[in-house]
């Protein structure tokens, strides 16, 4: 979904942009050496696109979500969950953490000799204000947090909950923004005050604030040092095409999105580096559940398979995402991050990356379809004609469905693509009014696939078409996923042995119905000035999620860039 | 006296069927403030729990249920009291904050934009509408090319030669963001370097529509018998040129100048799209994409009201110019 998002703004612009944009960067190697990092300020600045377009609104509230900034580099949370491995959390604002052994207490220990930005200090209590506030307000309770919190010392506290909520712990650990209770405690309102000059214990603190640019800048008393990069500077363009022009000019350091020519970055962009991270999966998202108001040829399971097989992810790999995705499991675990809970009951452990045209047929003719004279299927009288909705000036998504709507036709299956804006694309979404519909599964709070399961298999979060469903949008509703999801909960995260058979369930059951056809995952893009700053997550030391947007993640990659000192 | 007061009348209804529709065509559109949210930041930062959505319906206000006639009478008094509501895109900012801090931008780019293609636009047509036939003509030809260009083809093809190879002028934004804001020369030549780009492709596509329309009626007044009367008087061809002709030829293109400065309001959306420029066009088609009802409405309501302050100015100096039009029959 993030390559979507970077594509959207383009619209119109987008055929005559993309040319222009490729002989933009051509010229800029030509001209004059290129950006190189030359234009965007002093070394130990570094200037990040963040994809805001038009004016800030200054609006600093962790909890606000027209927030610009805050969270992680403001704000801290007690612990940084990086989604993008497998592995443990690291202590921010909190040194440790435990579970009692029912998982409804957990213990938490703050960090000591912490202080705010205003020189007050920080302890167990601030972080129970905040808990407390969160749940006293349900307007800034955005992850449904239900525990109690008492403080046991300044640096002790411990959160109770009615029931095991094992899971809950990124959320609140990783996804709570620790608050000032001496500041904070006097807000009348504290969801509707936009915190114009925050204090927080993170390592930076806001500069100067103008509505087209704000710097933050790093905070000489933060307990973990001082940052080596002195100011970020956040500016706003108009979009995509303005960034990739500011990018050539060698104006901003660090953006997330694709880019004519992905591959050559290092090349077209003198000095820059790009860093490609899969964690959204593209799929076709079909209304699923006849029973929960849904119809149309996708109503059977038989043709969600049949499509399954019949793609070419190859195809679509190059032809939409200049090869920037990657191979998606038809269970929906992450490969690579997730590879220890890939169920071995899947037929395909990873969803087949070349057509099999006569197994989808065969599909098709073991239901009953039949081909008809004009070579497509049709079934009771109803022809296999499905319409897949995409939002108009997504282009990448558009060349994927294009593609597909070829790939199906040779296997007797027609597919329309139906364009329209994106309000009406979500509208439509949220309320099942659609056959299929390309989106992405998104990743929850910490590295563990329970989460997407939850948010999008669940019955519990799902409606009948006509109301919104929030987020199982594919009117997935089955029992055995949904007790299977919630036994999950029951279980410590430690326990993989006892997770595991769960796990399989849900994955051997979507790869069975298969409300949600896997494609590919997305690849989100980075660009990054190397010459300017080391220390940026690689491949191979995927630290943080690498997108300019992610927080807390983004101010994981600030704290450990260190200016490069040649220029 | 009657005549000034029907004129205003009808500007009072038309002003009223202008909020109506304000009010209930954003409402025509699918989608819903907090499922756009929702999308956006499930896009940008992955993680939204199912809870997120109560949440902010609750916070944006968005889930009132009340019906939309007490909705529209509410509207109506909150405009009367000059209280546009909370933008949802820019919450909690009010609405009237949020384009306060645009509005100057678009008018002061739009509007000097304006006068300048008119001004030329008019200078242009006079002298080839004057000696037709001369060289001046071919200026006809040459920018109506330029004007019927898609304009931001372009301007994208001057950012590309003027920013990003010979980096004359700025690649985007309304000024230099280095520099303290405020009335100081610094600034405001900053404001100017960074505005002159943008300001010179509303120039050149839409210079040749003034310019036709006048040369057309230079060449139309130019066979007048008032026209032959000068020359037979004697006087300068550079005197009948300029108080003769243009002056009656004017009339026309400066009604429509009027009319074209009330739409300066309403900015240029694709100018503001191309060159980052932070004015009330980049806000309204944020307001489209976010569903901000409020935020969409206030910027209907300041376009509507420019443009129909332009018109009622024009009537009433053409009431005051061509008393033929104030009487009644």
């Amino acid at each position: 979904m993030t390559q979507h998002a970077r594509w959207r703004r383009s619209r119109t612009a987008v055929v005559g942009a993309a040319a222009v944009a490729m002989l933009a960067a051509g010229c800029g190697s030509g001209g004059n050496g290129g950006g190189g990092g030359g234009n965007s300020g002093p070394a130990d600045t570094l200037v990040a696109y963040t994809g805001q377009a038009g004016d800030y609104q200054r609006n600093f509230n962790p909890y606000a979500p027209t927030m610009i900034e805050g969270p992680g580099n403001i704000f801290e949370p007690l612990f940084f969950y990086n989604v993008a491995r497998d592995g443990e959390p690291t202590p921010r604002l909190a040194t440790e953490f435990s579970w009692n052994d029912s998982g409804t207490e957990l213990s938490i220990t703050t960090r000591e000799n912490v202080t705010w930005s205003d020189g007050e200090p920080f302890t167990a209590h601030d972080v129970a204000f905040t808990f407390d506030m969160v749940r006293a307000n349900q307007t800034m309770n955005a992850i449904g947090f239900e525990g109690e919190s008492e403080v046991i010392d300044d640096t002790h506290l411990v959160v109770r909950y009615p029931q095991p909520a094992y899971l809950e712990a990124p959320s609140v650990l990783g996804k709570l923004w620790i608050v000032p209770e001496h500041i904070w405690g006097a807000f009348e309102d504290p969801a509707q005050n936009t915190v114009q000059e925050p204090v927080g214990t993170g390592p930076f603190v806001l500069g100067d604030f103008k509505p087209q640019a704000f710097t933050l800048s790093a905070n000489p008393t933060y307990w973990g040092g001082e940052p080596a990069v002195k100011n970020i500077r956040f500016v706003s363009l108009s979009g995509n095409q303005a960034g990739a022009d500011a990018l050539a000019a060698g104006q901003i350091d660090f953006q997330t999105g694709p880019v004519p020519d992905i591959h050559n970055i290092e090349k077209n962009y003198p000095g820059y580096e790009g860093i490609t991270a899969h964690i959204f999966q593209i799929a076709l998202f079909t209304c699923s559940d006849t029973a929960l108001g849904c119809s149309g040829p996708q109503t059977d399971p038989a043709v969600r398979h049949a499509i399954y097989h019949a793609i070419d992810r190859t195809q679509i790999n190059t032809l939409a995402y200049q090869d920037t995705a990657a191979e998606i499991s038809p269970g929906f675990a992450l490969p690579g991050r997730d590879d220890a809970v890939i169920s071995d009951g899947l037929t395909d452990r990873i969803a087949p990356m070349e057509p099999d045209t006569a197994r989808a047929e065969q599909v098709l003719t073991g239901a009953g379809w039949a081909k008809g004279g004009d070579g497509i299927y049709a079934k009771d009288g109803e022809k296999l004609s499905l319409s897949v909705r995409v939002v108009s000036g997504w282009t990448d998504v558009i060349t994927a469905a294009d593609t597909m709507t070829q790939q199906l036709k040779a296997a007797g299956i027609e597919l329309t693509v139906q364009q329209s804006s994106w309000n009406e694309w979500s509208d439509a979404r949220g309320r099942g009014d659609f056959e299929l519909v390309f989106d992405s599964l998104y990743p929850g709070p910490a590295p563990d696939p329970y989460y997407t399961y939850n948010y999008f298999f669940h019955g519990d979060n799902t409606a009948p078409a006509g109301e919104v469903a929030n987020p199982n949008f594919a009117r997935y509703d089955n029992p055995e996923v949904n007790a299977a999801l919630d036994a999950l909960q029951q279980i410590d995260p430690e326990d993989t042995a006892a997770r595991q058979p769960h796990f399989d369930t849900i994955q051997t059951r979507l790869e069975a119905d298969m409300p949600y056809i896997p494609v590919l995952i997305g690849g989100t893009t980075s660009e990054y000035n190397a010459r300017k700053f080391t220390g940026w997550p690689s491949e191979d030391d995927l630290y943080a999620f690498p997108a300019v947007w992610q927080r807390p993640d983004n101010s994981q990659i600030y704290l450990n860039l260190k200016p490069a000192g040649g220029e | 006296m009657r005549y000034y007061a029907r004129k205003l009348g009808f500007y009072l209804v038309a002003l009223w069927a202008a909020l109506t529709l304000n009010f209930f065509i954003p409402r025509l559109m699918p989608g819903n403030p907090v499922d756009t949210l929702l999308a956006k930041l499930a896009q940008r930062g992955g993680t939204v729990d199912p809870s997120a959505r109560r949440s902010y319906e609750l916070l944006l206000g968005t889930d009132t249920g009340e019906p939309l006639w007490r909705q529209y009478a509410a509207y109506l008094g909150n405009v009367l009291r000059g209280d546009l509501g909370v933008s949802v895109s820019a919450f909690p900012a009010q609405v009237t904050e949020v384009i306060g801090q645009s509005l100057p931008w678009t008018i002061v780019l739009v509007g000097i934009a304006t006068l300048i293609s008119f001004a030329l636009g008019v200078t242009l047509g006079t002298l080839a509408g004057w000696r037709r036939g001369s060289w001046l003509d071919s200026l006809v030809p040459a920018t109506t090319v330029l004007a019927a260009v898609p304009y931001f083809w372009l301007a994208l093809i001057l950012v590309l030669i003027f920013s990003s190879s010979l980096q004359w002028f700025p690649l985007f934004g309304g000024y230099d963001t280095y520099l303290p804001t405020g009335w100081n020369a610094d600034f405001i030549g900053s404001a100017i370097y960074h505005g002159t780009l943008p300001a010179l492709t509303i120039v050149i596509s839409s210079v040749g529509g003034w310019l036709l329309g006048m040369r057309n009626m230079m060449v139309a007044t130019g066979s007048e018998d008032y026209i032959l009367t000068a020359h037979a008087k004697g006087l300068r061809d550079r005197r009948i040129m300029t108080r003769y002709a243009a002056r009656n030829a004017v009339l026309p293109s400066f009604a429509g100048f009027a009319i074209s400065l009330g739409f300066v309001v309403s900015g240029s959306i694709i100018t503001e799209q191309v060159f980052s420029y932070p004015g009330i066009g980049s806000k309204l088609l944020q307001a489209v994409e976010n569903s901000d009802y409020a935020l969409m409405q206030g910027i209907f309501l300041v376009i509507t009201v420019a443009v129909l302050a332009a018109n009622l100015v024009v009537d009433l100096l053409y009431g005051f110019i061509d008393p033929r039009t104030r009487v009644t029959t």
